[in-house]
């Protein structure tokens, strides 16, 4: 019992420090509350990153302690201190500011749990903790807009995990365990297997917004905060693709062909995502549409477990560099102003931003030497090395198409006039969090080595 | 000389890269002061490549300098010369210094032109020494956003639209150099991305050569460019500024030129000789295209980015004979195809450089509007009909020796080809003889006033790149010595 709480230990430091955040809330501290969550995070990564290597379970195997879920603290902690940093910066003095700290500690503790599930009701439990915590946070501004988006957020989720639990009891029944593991045994039916994957794919696909269960996303990001949805953008996705990652190790081919559907659910992705992308004329929608696609390049990583010697880093390498190029656009959209037109004439009037803004969207793209591209480059290898070599064409292609998306911010910033009005100002926070990550996209791109296990 | 104590090549690649940092600290407000600078480096970066020169080039991969970059997958940043990258690093020096000596009369934004200018230089550089697959794609790629950047914001009228073409277009090409890529490292026995054990120990067969070779061949034939991918290039070259179009054609299609040679040919040598009956018909067609193509142009800059379009099907040609034949008569003709890249890229770099010294005065591109200009610019016409000249082929100027070489040698295996491909001597001798006879010769329509002859600005540009083509045209030992050592060493 004591080690297997020593080895969760940086989950119960999220956990603890979340109660923290939410008592200083009630005190009515928001600047304590964000504090408390700041220290408290850098407090499991450290402790996260000292356990590195690591190789175990812990309560009778229900919960692993492994990469996936190690990185998953040492990527997710982290984050929510950038997007803490983003929300302080956007709602600061909002009604009950404190609260999405709070939000973001439970939904982020969600996510670390999906990543180290070792039970199907671990996954149950961290996809509605990750994404009931979201949609409070998506709310936040109470009006209609974001109304809208948080109930269709809420909705969507009440339909995907009634039908993910519906599914895994198939699951639980065959393998009579709720076990993941229990699942690996090439004996059982699998018709019943491969319904139970289709159910959970539904589940964890709506978490991290896979095409055909994406529909709430470009709403809820456009209704909410732009932190929030920053944060909604990164946090429960990369829990739930660890999860899916943490099912399909345990998953025979044989009984179904889990690749297959993977692959298939990953080229529907990028392509859905980008094409529709290139028709949005507000940032955020394409920001929006641009994490449906790269949800969709994740999951080459996942295609690679247990097939390919790359496929754990590439899914750690395109986290990490998931998160600082995703937080440092979503920063900079917050300082500038979320329609295409508020980009206009942004080189001659800031152009540190507008060169930090090009290079996080190259990075996007997968442009060498960039955290992005030392992603793309490990999940293409993944995907290669088992045998989907035609889906890392599907995916190149898709990077083209990802080009013109992204060059529709580019062109305004540098070759357009700017129009008249009123110049936003950046707020403390949103100039830290896009200057730090754009310095660790550049660094992380170089220096890839220190992700790889 | 011993220079051995410096990791010259290193010096070389980042030299242009750290001239563009002092420009970004030193923010200097006189244009003149950022050209100053910018000149400068450049210069100092021709002499290093110089110095590379004097310490010797071997016929294998030599001066190898080696860092550790990711150990866990066999990356490292590695690079090294031989006699078929050190003529293309001599040329990327040359031509980009003389290409900002010609752009000095930029003055919009100044600084960050001369500053994207550097940084495309330090790639194109790190990409002819790159010994490493995943350092040669970091620096294949960075062309690409130096290269956009410098169309869209500097270009002629429909830059936007030619920058964002060229930038998707290429980048498909080299998304596919990056699957070949992972396919060497990762069905190569070594599991390296060593381009040196890759070229010495190609262990890559079967079907998975086969796919890779289609890969390295869609990547390079965009950026070559070879028929049908080449419809980014007339685009692309015509809206560019004068110099970028020079550094466009000069280098960057180098670029794909130099991989088909790295790669195909030395990395998947049986696939390529399986597939070369495919790449010659394409070569041949690809010349024959883009010869009769720019017959039919008048726009004089449009004319040049399509005779471009010909002379890399002769290249091509080349060096798809030599993957098929390990006779001299493909050595020779590799040697002619090593040699064509220079060629055209001294040729083709002045007389871009030419066209936009003349658009800069007549204010026009369309040949039909332009005649009799002989008298008014004596020197600028001399010049380009010089350059004209060497680029259908006279002999004595620098496009002779090479395509002779490559001819000869492909006579020796494909007879047919070569006297298919030569048709398009006489078309390109015809289209530059109209063209010289409609812009220069004739009477001047009355009552124009352009500006004076060539000034200082550009001779200084434009002559030194004119003297290479004559001394390579009479003298084309001085590189061709290098380049066979090398060619020779392959054992083809």
């Amino acid at each position: 019992m004591a080690t297997d709480l020593l080895n969760i230990s940086p989950q119960l430091i999220v956990l603890s420090t979340t109660v923290i955040v939410l008592c200083l809330e009630m005190a009515r501290l928001p600047r304590a509350a964000l504090w408390a969550l700041v220290v408290g995070m850098l407090t499991a990564t450290g402790v996260a990153v000292d356990m590195l290597g690591t190789d175990t379970t812990a309560f009778s195997t229900t919960f692993r302690v492994d990469a996936l879920s190690l990185w998953a603290v040492i990527i997710l902690g982290p984050a929510t201190i950038l997007f803490a940093l983003l929300g302080r910066s956007e709602l600061k003095d909002s009604a009950r500011e404190g609260t999405i700290y709070s939000l973001m500690g439970f939904s982020a503790l969600g996510a670390m749990i999906l990543a180290g599930s070792g039970d199907l009701m671990f996954i149950v439990l961290g996809l509605l903790i990750s994404t009931l915590a979201g949609m409070a946070m998506a709310a936040h501004p109470r009006n209609d807009p974001s109304s809208e988006g948080a109930m269709k957020y809420f909705i969507y989720g009440s339909v995907a995990g009634a039908i993910m639990l519906f599914g895994l009891t198939f699951w639980a029944g065959l393998a009579g365990t709720t076990l993941i593991s229990g699942i690996n045994n090439p004996d059982l039916s699998s018709y019943a297997v491969m319904f139970g994957f289709i159910t959970l794919v539904i589940g964890i696909g709506y978490a991290a917004s896979l095409f055909p269960v994406h529909f709430w996303t470009p709403d809820t990001f456009e209704g909410a905060p732009v932190s929030i949805a920053a944060y909604l953008s990164v946090v429960p996705k990369i829990g739930a693709l660890f999860a899916l990652a943490q099912v399909v190790r345990d998953l025979p081919v044989s009984l179904v062909d889990w690749p297959l559907i993977l692959a298939v659910l990953a080229a529907l992705s990028m392509t859905f995502g980008n094409v529709v992308a290139l028709w949005q004329d507000n940032v955020i929608r394409l920001l929006a549409y641009s994490t449906i696609a790269q949800s969709g390049y994740y999951l080459l990583g996942v295609i690679g477990v247990g097939q390919s010697t790359l496929a754990i880093d590439s899914m750690v390498v395109f986290g990490v560099a998931y998160l600082l190029m995703n937080a440092g656009a979503f920063a900079i959209t917050l300082g500038e102003g979320t329609r295409l037109d508020d980009f206009k004439g942004m080189g001659k009037r800031r152009p540190w931003q507008a060169v930090g803004m090009t290079i996080f969207l190259l990075s996007l793209v997968g442009m060498p030497p960039l955290a992005g591209f030392a992603g793309k480059f490990l999940l293409f290898g993944a995907a290669i090395e088992s045998g989907y070599s035609w889906l890392a064409v599907v995916a190149i292609l898709n990077s083209a198409i990802s080009l013109a998306v992204y060059m529709r911010i580019v062109v305004p910033i540098f070759f357009q006039e700017a129009e008249d009005g009123q110049i936003r100002t950046y707020a403390p926070g949103t100039s830290f969090v896009w200057i730090s990550t754009l310095a660790l996209t550049i660094a992380a791109g170089i220096g890839v080595q220190w992700f790889l296990g | 000389m011993d220079f051995s104590s410096l990791p010259l090549l290193s010096i070389t690649t980042f030299l242009p890269v750290i001239g563009a940092l002092v420009i970004m600290v030193l923010r200097p407000k006189q244009t003149k002061t950022a050209y100053g600078i910018g000149i400068t480096f450049a210069s100092l970066t021709l002499l290093a490549a110089i110095m590379i020169w004097i310490q010797g080039i071997g016929s294998s991969l030599s001066q190898v300098e080696e860092l550790s970059w990711i150990p866990s997958l066999g990356i490292a940043y590695r690079l090294g010369v031989d006699g078929i990258s050190f003529p293309l690093v001599l040329l990327t020096a040359f031509l980009f210094l003389t290409s900002l000596i010609f752009s000095a009369k930029i003055k919009d934004s100044a600084n960050i032109f001369i500053q994207l200018v550097l940084m495309l230089e330090t790639a194109c550089l790190g990409v002819f020494l790159s010994l490493d697959l995943f350092l040669f794609y970091v620096f294949f790629e960075i062309t690409l956003v130096g290269m956009y950047f410098i169309i869209a914001k500097w270009g002629h009228e429909h830059r936007k639209k030619a920058a964002l073409t060229f930038f998707i277009y290429t980048l498909i090409g080299s998304l596919f150099l990056l699957l070949a890529f992972l396919a060497l490292y990762l069905f190569s026995d070594t599991n390296t991305f060593d381009i040196q054990q890759l070229i010495t120990n190609p262990t890559i067969t079967g079907l998975a050569a086969t796919l890779t070779f289609w890969g390295l061949f869609i990547a390079f034939a965009i950026k070559t460019p070879l028929f049908p991918f080449h419809t980014w290039l007339p685009l692309a070259h015509t809206e560019a500024p004068a110099a970028g179009s020079a550094i466009l054609a000069g280098v960057l299609l180098k670029l794909g030129t130099y991989g088909f040679i790295r790669f195909p040919l030395q990395m998947t040598p049986d696939a390529f000789r399986e597939f070369a009956p495919y790449v010659i018909v394409i070569a041949v067609f690809t010349a024959l295209y883009g010869a009769f193509v720019a017959l039919a142009q008048t726009d004089i800059k449009r004319m040049v980015a399509y005779t471009s379009v010909n002379h890399m099907g002769y290249l091509i040609f080349g060096v798809a004979i030599a993957a098929v034949t390990t006779t001299t008569s493909g050595m020779i003709a590799l040697d002619g195809a090593v040699l064509q890249m220079i060629s055209h890229g001294v040729v083709t770099g002045v007389l871009f450089l030419l066209v936009g010294a003349l658009q800069d005065r007549t204010g026009t591109r369309e040949m039909n509007e332009m005649t009799g200009l002989l008298k008014t610019y004596p020197i600028l016409s001399g010049l380009f009909m010089l350059a004209a000249f060497a680029s259908l082929g006279l002999p004595g100027l620098a496009h002779f020796p090479a395509e002779f070489q490559i001819f000869l040698g492909g006579f020796d295996v494909y007879p047919v080809a070569v006297g298919i491909i030569i048709i398009g001597l006489p078309i390109t001798t015809a289209l530059y003889l109209r063209a010289i006879q409609k812009v220069f010769l004739g009477t001047l329509p009355e009552g124009f006033t352009g500006l004076k002859d060539l000034g200082s600005r550009e001779l200084w540009a434009i002559v030194p790149l004119i003297l290479a083509t004559i001394l390579i045209g009479v003298y084309p030992d001085s590189l061709l010595s290098m380049i066979h050592a090398t060619t020779n060493f392959f054992g083809l």
